[in-house]
């Protein structure tokens, strides 16, 4: 098992690189929907097969279509040019920092006293069997019922997003020349 | 810093390192398309940082085996009317029993299986819907952007507004 | 039945722009969107005086999602700080809507339009979301859909430039939401709870405060860069440039202000102002920023030939007068960071208003377009000039009632500095107020200007019932300055 999560890490972490160092944008978009992929593996491994799931579809399946369309769409991929970035290398550093040094009191992977595991008590798992009738799947339970309002929240982020892109692509039937605005709001 | 506690924390650790991958190919950005993706990783990183944090030593997906739930549910029921039920669930029979018989203390009989946390779970189930939600905005605007500047290199956008 | 009604207010508020959205989609014609659109957002905001009012006899209004109790659900909190700011986001969501159809039609092609005040109805949502919550998970579901529809209406601009400004505002302020999401990941890893009450009981300052001292830097960070706290303020001045008047309008007057609504809940419910300010030197932190902000905003609006851009760089100088009053964490100065919110919301909302009529009129919101425009649109730069004294914090106008609150609180803290350099930096607001109203009256008239008509009524009520606003608020405090104080009062832990 161990070994396996290792592999696994490794794997993620190396695919992460490669995202990070390719300059060929088709590349970048399968490496992509393999890490998505990866970190699907992993939260198998994490008990929430729910997640890796849902990952998996719409980490792996949907957002790797809709970046290819994209790429389709704004014709042929030109190479990334490459430039040195040493601002967003330091601040990343910096914020990586911070999050190590936050790491510091948590409590430790899989501890059972951890916060989180401890409270509400009792848990969600022995909650919903007393709420659900029965119901097994206790992610379920949380997100249909306990939580149904995130759930809701969701639904309409993604209406927002379905109404926003209708927005964003449909042409103006009126197109006029674009220029005649432009030169008139041109800034200094 | 213990052998102990970096046992404990190197999760967090590769997954910070993941994060900060994704955090700085949005930083760095030199092609809009590049910098969606760049999100798209920050955030599945985030999303693996909650599900650690729901992950118990030992324990398994927080799904009740059937079996097991519906006996639990009928005694739920059967504790409340007031008389024994007959579990339906061939299977069950046994933890039916045990169940009936520890009455109300549900709580007993899952101190058996220990379940991971199934909280993260469903924030992060939200939270990739709000991701591909984002991401599918964000190319949007990119197929946008090309179309009325012809490139998605944002030095040449840049170049080009600045031209005018 | 009105008893039924009202005892589900906090959630009709919610769901009412909730539902109507689709059905605006639904509709596919502009103006029965639009009439649908008018009338959710007047009755949301009768909803949301009604709660205020509640909360001001009763104290807190809970209410409980699907009968689940916290920390099991999810749970809606309104108290008079989130009744307040729930008002005016609704009253000027209300407000710029019956200004929007001429301006609308004007800069958004036809086919567009009931799309258009779909997405506004969902900005709202996701703005009143965040107010209502006392759910810390839910904050970030509301943030992202208020976020989404605003990249989306903002990007409606007429120029190519508005997609861009929209994209980068996107990218930024995706990073912005997911720095959100870490902190809040990382505090319920410390505490076990999302509820925002539950987390303020349970958070660990003495055990583990490293990790919680990097959950609230990540929450700050996030939410700095929502509220456009300088140096993270770069989506603003191209996001407010390039969106429609009316976007612009709305946006400017509400989105900052309840992230920086978040960000007090924040502080002062969950991390407390006593780890906050006094083990972390949170307050002198957040006054160097804000100061610096001031200056440097301020210098730049004085320096920009787009009237819009010169308001959006004033913006960020003035969210560093809201975080300079949270700053002080005394009474005075918290209620005078929360009576700016609402002064700040009435008088900017007024001035976009202003510019949008000058749009839509001399087709332009360069400054070199408006020379003399005084003349053949008297009304409208009124408004402008009065707009401006309250900006400035001129006496018996909203402005200064914050400015004096701000002042007498660096006073009663003793830092005379910090009252010197505010009454410094109301000089720079005069010089970029001024400089536009001497164009306006005293330049000669260009081309356009000396052809133009007075903007239409259907604009001037609106824009005047702000700026109107602005002088009520002005003399008349007990609804502005006094609710603040009971809200800061009871933010600071003590009995109104």
């Amino acid at each position: 098992m161990n070994l396996i999560v290792f592999a696994l890490l490794a794997l993620l972490a190396i695919t992460a690189v490669a995202i990070a160092q390719l300059r060929e944008l088709w590349a970048v978009i399968m490496f992509t929907g393999i890490y998505s992929f990866l970190s699907a593996s992993w939260m198998i491994i994490l008990d929430a097969p729910d997640v890796a799931f849902t990952e998996a579809a719409v980490g792996a399946g949907i957002s790797t279509v809709l970046m290819l369309s994209t790429m389709a769409l704004t014709g042929k991929a030109e190479d990334i040019p490459r430039k040195s970035s040493v601002v967003p290398l330091f601040v990343v550093i910096v914020t990586g920092a911070t999050l190590v040094y936050g790491t510091l009191d948590m409590p430790h992977f899989g501890s059972p006293d951890a916060p989180v595991q401890v409270y509400p008590d009792p848990s969600f798992v022995e909650r919903s069997e007393a709420d659900m009738h029965g119901l097994p799947n206790v992610v379920t339970a949380l997100l249909a019922s306990y939580r149904g309002y995130d759930t809701l929240g969701e639904t309409t982020v993604v209406l927002t997003a379905g109404i926003a892109v209708l927005l964003i692509l449909r042409k103006n039937e009126d197109e006029q020349d674009d220029t005649a605005p432009l030169a008139r709001n041109k800034s200094s | 810093m213990t052998l102990e506690s970096v046992a404990g924390l190197y999760n967090y650790w590769v997954v910070i390192f993941l994060m900060m991958t994704g955090f700085y190919i949005v930083l760095a950005r030199k092609n809009l398309i590049k910098s969606v993706i760049g999100l798209n990783i920050f955030q599945t990183s985030v999303f693996l940082l909650y599900i650690t944090m729901g992950k118990v030593e030992g324990g398994t997906a927080p799904i009740v085996p059937p079996a097991i739930a519906a006996a639990q549910a009928h005694a739920a029921h059967g504790s409340d009317a007031g008389h024994a039920a007959t579990p339906h669930v061939e299977g069950a029979h046994e933890v039916a029993h045990a169940a009936l018989q520890h009455g109300g203390e549900l709580a007993s009989t899952t101190t058996e299986i220990i379940y991971s946390n199934p909280l993260p779970s469903v924030l992060m189930l939200t939270a990739i819907v709000v991701g591909i939600a984002t991401t599918a905005l964000a190319l949007a605007l990119v197929v946008r952007i090309r179309e009325d500047y012809g490139t998605v290199d944002e030095e040449r956008i840049l170049e080009l507004d600045r031209g005018e | 039945m009105i008893d039924a009604i009202f005892a589900h207010l906090p959630i009709l508020l919610i769901v009412m722009p909730l539902v109507a959205a689709p059905c605006c989609v639904l509709t596919g014609n502009g103006r029965a969107a639009y009439a649908l659109a008018l009338v959710v957002s007047l009755l949301t905001f009768a909803c949301s005086i009604t709660l205020l009012e509640e909360t001001l006899v009763h104290g807190v209004v809970r209410y409980e999602l699907g009968d689940w109790s916290p920390p099991y659900g999810i749970e809606y909190r309104v108290d008079i700080f989130s009744g307040f700011v729930m008002s005016f986001v609704s009253g000027i969501g209300a407000i710029v809507l019956v200004y929007a159809p001429l301006s609308v039609r004007d800069e958004i092609s036809e086919s567009k339009h009931y799309l258009f005040y779909a997405t506004y109805l969902l900005c709202m949502t996701g703005l009143l979301g965040m107010c209502v919550t006392g759910d810390l998970f839910n904050v970030f579901v509301f943030l992202e859909i208020s976020s989404l529809s605003s990249y989306a209406l903002i990007s409606l601009g007429r120029t190519r430039r508005a997609p861009l400004a929209a994209f980068q505002y996107l990218i930024l302020g995706s990073i912005g939401a997911t720095f959100i999401l870490i902190g809040i990941g990382l505090l319920y890893q410390m505490t076990g709870t999302l509820n925002m009450g539950d987390i303020a009981a349970r958070v660990p300052h003495e055990h583990g405060p490293r990790t919680v001292l990097v959950a609230f830097a990540f929450l700050t960070v996030g939410l700095c860069v929502k509220m456009a706290v300088f140096p993270l303020h770069t989506w603003l001045p191209n996001a407010y440039t390039y969106a429609p008047s009316v976007v612009t309008c709305f946006i400017a007057a509400t989105a900052t202000k309840v992230s920086v609504y978040a960000f007090v809940r924040i502080i002062f419910e969950i991390i407390t102002p006593g780890f906050a300010f006094d083990v972390l030197p949170l307050d002198t932190e957040l006054m160097l920023f804000s100061l610096v902000g001031i200056f440097i905003a301020s210098i730049a609006a004085i320096y920009q030939d787009n009237v819009k851009r010169l308001l959006a760089y004033s913006s960020v100088a003035q969210i560093g007068y809201m975080l300079l009053g949270i700053s002080m964490a005394t009474p005075t100065g918290l209620s005078a960071g929360i009576v700016h919110m609402f002064n700040h919301a009435l008088i900017k909302g007024g001035l976009f208003m202003v510019a949008g009529c000058f749009a839509l009129r001399l087709g332009s919101v360069q400054l070199s377009d408006w020379k003399g425009a005084g003349r053949t649109m008297p009304l409208t730069s009124l408004a402008w000039a009065i707009g401006g004294l309250g900006l400035i914090g001129v006496p018996l106008t909203a402005g200064f009632i914050s400015k004096w609150l701000l002042l007498t609180s660096a006073f009663e803290a003793g830092r005379w500095p910090v009252a010197a350099l505010m009454l410094l930096s109301s000089l720079l607001a005069v010089v970029y107020i001024w400089r536009v109203v001497e164009t306006l009256f005293f330049a000669e008239p260009s081309e356009a200007a000396a052809n133009a008509t007075e903007a239409p009524l259907r604009m001037l009520i609106p824009t005047y019932v702000l700026i109107g606003a602005t002088l009520v608020f002005g003399v008349w405090t007990s609804y502005s300055a006094g609710i603040a104080r009971q809200a800061a009062i009871a933010l600071l832990g003590g009995t109104p």
